[in-house]
């Protein structure tokens, strides 16, 4: 009995040690594919934004624009215009909190929101250094960051972006679906998180439609 | 040598009359001027407001982000209905329904409903509060502003600021303007500290009209 208790615990670390990337197989990238593929947002866009996370749900809009001096600037609002965060990126990838309400103040809040917005925007990728990797039909694009990799996917004959992630070496942290056409300006954004339950769903704001 | 005290005295003079003009011209809204008995306009202004049973409305909500020069419009639907109901329901570019019922709110944000009791949350309850009071017209009885009033021919306007730091946080000044006419509220306009500001305008106001009790319900 405690034999196979021991063999049950040491074969679930075992399986937990495993990375997630384990299937990816180093390969020659392919520079064309990458530039035409890689993940870029449009220069200005409102969504409707929808958030879950660990059971609680907000929702608001999410305006994300490009400026003039090449930096990136990310507000939410709740519906009624009342500001909850506003974050930015400069050209140089310096990362500032403009301003963000005490209840969101967090060391961790503002280090997820900072990861989550950059990889929406395609930040990771700008230095345009990839690593290509195979695995099955797909292939994967990844760019270091720290101790992370943040990877844009795409299919064998580089149709289409297919997804964005990023993972640390041994597990995929948050994944990033458009499951709309129109990219770069899709008309709706998934973020999932892997390792904890959060989830935020961005669904694109025609401007012109709020006229009366 | 000639005395220039004089001279100094003057531009001096000039100096202070020209801030002092300057400051009285920040600190009163355009086209408005104080109204100097506000004890006297309290009380007028709690008396007609309190006529106003039901204000059913379309209004557009106008978001301007000064330091990114953006700006984003919403329009709806508006209902209020003595005492302490408010129904807001943004139909345009996209879906959020916000019913405020006493001490418990609702909002539908299209994929997801939630109940909340006000109670238990003191920055709700006091945001709660604020969108009440400046409908019903009790918001000069509120403790939680300091609050100036100014007039012209055919509008009041409140200037509501904070005095507690957590709405602070949120608003610098609360701008509300009331129709002389019949003592409604015609904007709220919500100012932040960034300088960014949302304005709420009331449009085709039908006042004391009949309102069902289940477009509140929760």
């Amino acid at each position: 009995m405690m034999r196979c208790l021991l063999f049950s615990g040491i074969a679930l670390l075992a399986v937990s040690c495993v990375s997630e990337y384990q299937h990816l197989i180093p390969t020659n990238p392919d520079t064309n594919c990458a530039l035409r593929i890689v993940p870029r947002h449009t220069e200005v866009a409102w969504y409707n934004a929808s958030v879950d996370v660990v059971g609680k749900h907000i929702s608001g809009l999410v305006l994300i624009k490009h400026l003039p001096d090449s930096s990136w600037r990310v507000v939410f609002t709740n519906e009624a215009g009342v500001t909850f965060f506003d974050i930015g990126y400069s050209a140089d990838g310096d990362f500032k909190t403009f301003n963000i309400i005490r209840q969101l103040n967090r060391k961790a809040v503002i280090s997820i929101l900072r990861k989550d917005f950059e990889l929406i925007i395609g930040l990771p990728f700008r230095k345009a250094v990839y690593t290509r990797f195979d695995s099955g039909d797909e292939v994967y694009y990844g760019a270091k960051q720290n101790n992370e990799r943040a990877y844009f996917i795409t299919s064998k004959d580089c149709a289409s972006l297919r997804r964005v992630e990023s993972g640390s070496a041994r597990k995929r942290l948050v994944s990033i679906t458009m499951p709309s056409t129109g990219y770069p300006a899709p008309a709706r954004i998934e973020v999932k998180h892997h390792t904890f339950n959060m989830h935020i769903g961005l669904t694109r704001i025609q401007k012109n439609d709020s006229a009366e | 040598m000639r005395d220039v005290r004089p001279y100094l005295f003057a531009m001096l003079l000039v100096l202070v009359l020209a801030s002092g003009i300057s400051l009285t011209l920040q600190a009163q809204p355009p086209g408005y001027t104080v109204v100097k008995n506000l004890s006297a306009f309290q009380e007028r202004f709690q008396k007609e407001s309190a006529k106003v049973e039901t204000i059913e409305s379309s209004f557009k909500q106008n978001k301007i982000l000064l330091a990114l020069t953006e700006e984003i419009s919403a329009t709806g639907r508006f209902w209020f209905k003595r005492t302490d109901r408010v129904k807001i329901e943004y139909k345009k570019p996209f879906t959020y329904t916000m019913v405020l019922n006493g001490d418990k709110m609702l909002v539908r944000d299209g994929q997801k409903e939630g109940q909340i009791n006000v109670r238990s949350n003191k920055l709700f309850q006091q945001v709660n509060r604020i969108m009440i009071d400046c409908v019903q017209g009790t918001i000069l009885q509120s403790k939680d502003f300091d609050s100036r009033v100014f007039e012209n021919e055919k509008m009041f306007l409140l200037e509501l600021t904070p005095k507690a730091k957590a709405l602070r946080e949120f608003f610098q000044t609360i701008i509300l303007t009331v129709d002389k006419k019949d003592y409604s509220a015609n904007a709220i306009e919500m100012n932040e500290p960034s300088g960014d500001k949302t304005t709420i305008s009331f449009l085709n106001k039908k006042i004391n009209g009949a309102i069902d009790d289940a477009v509140f319900a929760l």
